[in-house]
C-alpha cells in the first residue's frame, strides 16, 4: 500500500518522469489535422462566399465529410482510445466529470475525457450536419449536385440559412474546443496539441489494455461507403434537375428581340412583367419595338409559358418574383443588385459585355435561362498598353 | 415645256431606267420589295436618309444617328447591338422580306421623324440603299 502510495505521488508531481505511451495513432492525427485544414479552408470559402470560391468551399465541405465517415468507421475498428467506446460516456458521467474538475478535483485520462470525447461527437455531428444541409441547399438553391432532382428553392434557401446557422455553432464548438486544449495542456503541463502531433502522451496511473485495431477492416468499409456515395451523387447528378430550363431560346424571339439588344432568358421575368413589356412596345425604352400583331401574340405565348413562375431556379424565384419597378427592368431590382454586388460597374460597362442587360457575357448558359453558378465567365477588359 | 422641267424629266426617265436596270439584277426577294414599295428616287432617298428630321425623338434625329453616315460599315442600337451594313451591297440577305422592311421603316420612322414613312419616302430610301 505503501508502495503504490508513493508511485501515485510520483506520478502526479513529478510527472515528467511518468513514460510516454502511444495514444493517438497515425489515422487519428491525420484525421485531426486534415479536418481542421478543411474546415478552416470551407469556413473561410464559406463565409467569403460568392460563386469563384464554391469549387474550393465544395471540396473541402466533400473531403470533412469523407473524414468524418472515415472517423466514425475507426471510432469502431480503431485501437483503444480511437474507439468511441472509449471516450463516450452519458451526460451523467459527463455533468461528474465536469463538477469534479471545477472543484479541482478532475479525473485522469488517457485518450479524451469525457468533455472531450462530447467535443468530439459535438464536432462530428456539426461537420455531417453542415455536409447535409450544404447539399440539400446546393441542390435546391443552386440547382447543382445529387440533389438538384430532388430538392425544391425554397427547401434549398432553408437549408442554406441552417447551413449558416450550424457554421456559427461550429465556430463556438471550435473556440470551446481549443480553449479546453489550452486549459487542460495548463492543468496537466502537458502540450494536447503537441500530443496530437506526436501521438504520445505521458501515460497516468493505470494503463488500459491495449485494443487491436481492424484496418483493412476499416479501409475496406470506408472505401465501400465512398464508393456508394459517389455512385449515389452521379446518379443524382445524371437526373435533370428540377425546374430548371434547358431549351434555347425560341428562334422568333431571338430573331426579334435580339435585333437591337441581348435577348434575356424569359426566365429571368415574371409573366406579369412580361405581358407589361409586350403591352408597352411602341415605346420600349424611348424606341419604337412594335411588332405585327401576329408575332406578337406568339412571342406573348413564349413568354408566358417560359416566364419566371415557371421554374426553380435560383434567378427565377429570387430576380424574376421580384417586384420591378415602373420601367420593369430586372436589373434594377433588389435581388438582382444583390447577386450582383459584387461585379464592379465598370465590368458592365466593359466592351465585351455592353450593359447589364447582356447576361450571356458573363452567364455561359444564359440562352437557356439556367443560370448556373458554374458557367460564369466574367470578361476581364483588355487594358491598353 | 420649258428647258428645265424638260431636264427634270429627262432625269427622272433616266432614274426610272436605272431603277429599271438594277431591278433586273436583283434578287427575287427585293423584287418584291420594290415591286411592292413602287419605284423609287435613289437621290431622294439619299437626301432623306442623311437629313436631320424634327418631330421624332432627341436622340435619333437622323436614320444616321444609328445607322452611322458610312452605310458599308455597321451601325449600333441604343442598347448596344451591332446593325449590318444598311448597303445592299454589303448586306445581302437585307431588304428582302417585305414584312421585315416594313416593321424598320414603321419603328424607325416613328422615331425619326414622329409619324410613319410615306410610300414614296420608302420607295425612295429603298431605290438608295439598293444602289449602294
Amino acid at each position: 500500500m505503501a508502495d503504490a502510495t508513493h508511485i501515485d505521488i510520483t506520478l502526479t508531481d513529478d510527472a515528467t518522469r511518468a513514460p510516454r505511451v502511444r495514444v493517438w495513432d497515425r489515422f487519428v492525427r491525420l484525421f485531426h489535422w486534415s479536418l481542421a485544414a478543411s474546415v478552416a479552408i470551407a469556413l473561410a470559402t464559406g463565409f467569403v462566399g460568392g460563386p469563384r470560391l464554391l469549387v474550393a468551399h465544395l471540396v473541402a465541405g466533400v473531403l470533412a465529410a469523407a473524414l468524418v465517415v472515415a472517423r466514425l468507421a475507426w471510432g469502431f475498428l480503431g485501437p483503444r482510445h480511437a474507439r468511441f467506446a472509449d471516450f463516450v460516456v452519458g451526460p451523467g458521467a459527463t455533468i461528474a466529470h465536469l463538477r469534479a474538475a471545477l472543484a479541482g478535483r478532475p479525473s485522469h485520462h488517457l485518450g479524451h475525457n469525457p468533455l472531450g470525447g462530447a467535443m468530439v461527437v459535438a464536432l462530428m455531428l456539426a461537420v455531417a450536419a453542415l455536409s447535409l444541409t450544404g447539399a440539400v441547399a446546393l441542390g435546391g438553391a443552386l440547382k447543382e449536385g445529387p440533389l438538384a432532382a430532388t430538392i425544391t428553392f425554397a427547401t434549398g434557401r432553408a437549408a442554406r440559412e441552417a447551413h449558416e446557422w450550424i457554421a456559427f455553432a461550429l465556430i463556438g464548438l471550435i473556440s470551446l474546443h481549443l480553449a479546453g486544449v489550452v486549459l487542460e495542456s495548463l492543468r496537466t503541463s502537458e502540450n494536447l496539441a503537441a500530443a496530437m502531433i506526436t501521438g504520445d502522451k505521458r501515460a497516468r496511473g493505470a494503463t488500459a489494455p491495449a485494443i487491436a485495431a481492424r484496418p483493412t477492416l476499416a479501409v475496406l468499409v470506408v472505401v465501400a461507403i465512398c464508393a456508394v456515395a459517389t455512385q449515389l451523387t452521379l446518379a443524382g447528378m445524371r437526373r435533370p434537375a428540377l425546374g430548371v430550363p434547358t431549351a434555347p431560346l425560341d428562334a422568333s424571339y431571338a430573331r426579334e428581340c435580339g435585333a437591337c439588344h441581348a435577348a434575356p432568358s424569359p426566365a429571368i421575368a415574371s409573366s406579369k412583367t412580361w405581358r407589361r413589356v409586350m403591352a408597352g412596345l411602341d415605346d420600349h425604352y424611348g424606341d419604337n419595338a412594335s411588332l405585327d400583331a401576329d408575332t406578337a401574340r406568339a412571342l406573348s405565348q413564349y413568354l408566358d409559358a417560359n416566364a419566371a413562375e415557371r421554374w426553380d431556379t435560383q434567378v427565377s424565384r429570387r430576380v424574376g418574383a421580384a417586384s420591378v419597378g415602373e420601367d420593369l427592368r430586372v436589373t434594377r431590382t433588389r435581388a438582382w443588385t444583390r447577386l450582383h454586388e459584387d461585379i464592379a460597374p465598370a465590368t458592365f460597362a466593359a466592351k465585351p459585355v455592353g450593359g447589364a442587360i447582356n447576361c450571356a457575357a458573363c452567364h455561359r448558359d444564359a440562352a437557356t435561362g439556367r443560370f448556373s453558378v458554374f458557367a460564369i465567365d466574367i470578361p476581364h477588359e483588355r487594358t491598353a498598353p | 415645256m420649258t428647258l428645265s422641267s424638260a431636264a427634270r424629266a429627262a432625269a427622272l426617265a433616266l432614274a426610272l431606267a436605272a431603277t429599271a436596270a438594277a431591278a433586273a439584277t436583283l434578287s427575287p426577294g427585293r423584287q418584291a420589295v420594290v415591286a411592292a414599295l413602287g419605284a423609287g428616287d435613289a437621290a431622294a432617298g439619299k437626301a432623306f436618309f442623311f437629313a436631320r428630321h424634327t418631330g421624332g425623338k432627341a436622340d435619333t434625329p437622323a436614320c444616321t444617328a444609328c445607322h452611322t453616315t458610312d452605310l458599308t460599315k455597321a451601325g449600333q442600337t441604343k442598347a448596344g447591338k451591332a446593325i449590318d451594313p444598311m448597303a445592299a451591297s454589303r448586306a445581302p440577305d437585307r431588304f428582302s422580306d417585305l414584312a421585315t422592311v416594313e416593321k424598320w421603316f414603321r419603328r424607325n420612322c416613328t422615331d425619326v421623324l414622329g409619324r410613319e414613312c410615306t410610300k414614296s419616302e420608302k420607295a425612295n430610301v429603298i431605290a438608295y440603299l439598293l444602289s449602294i
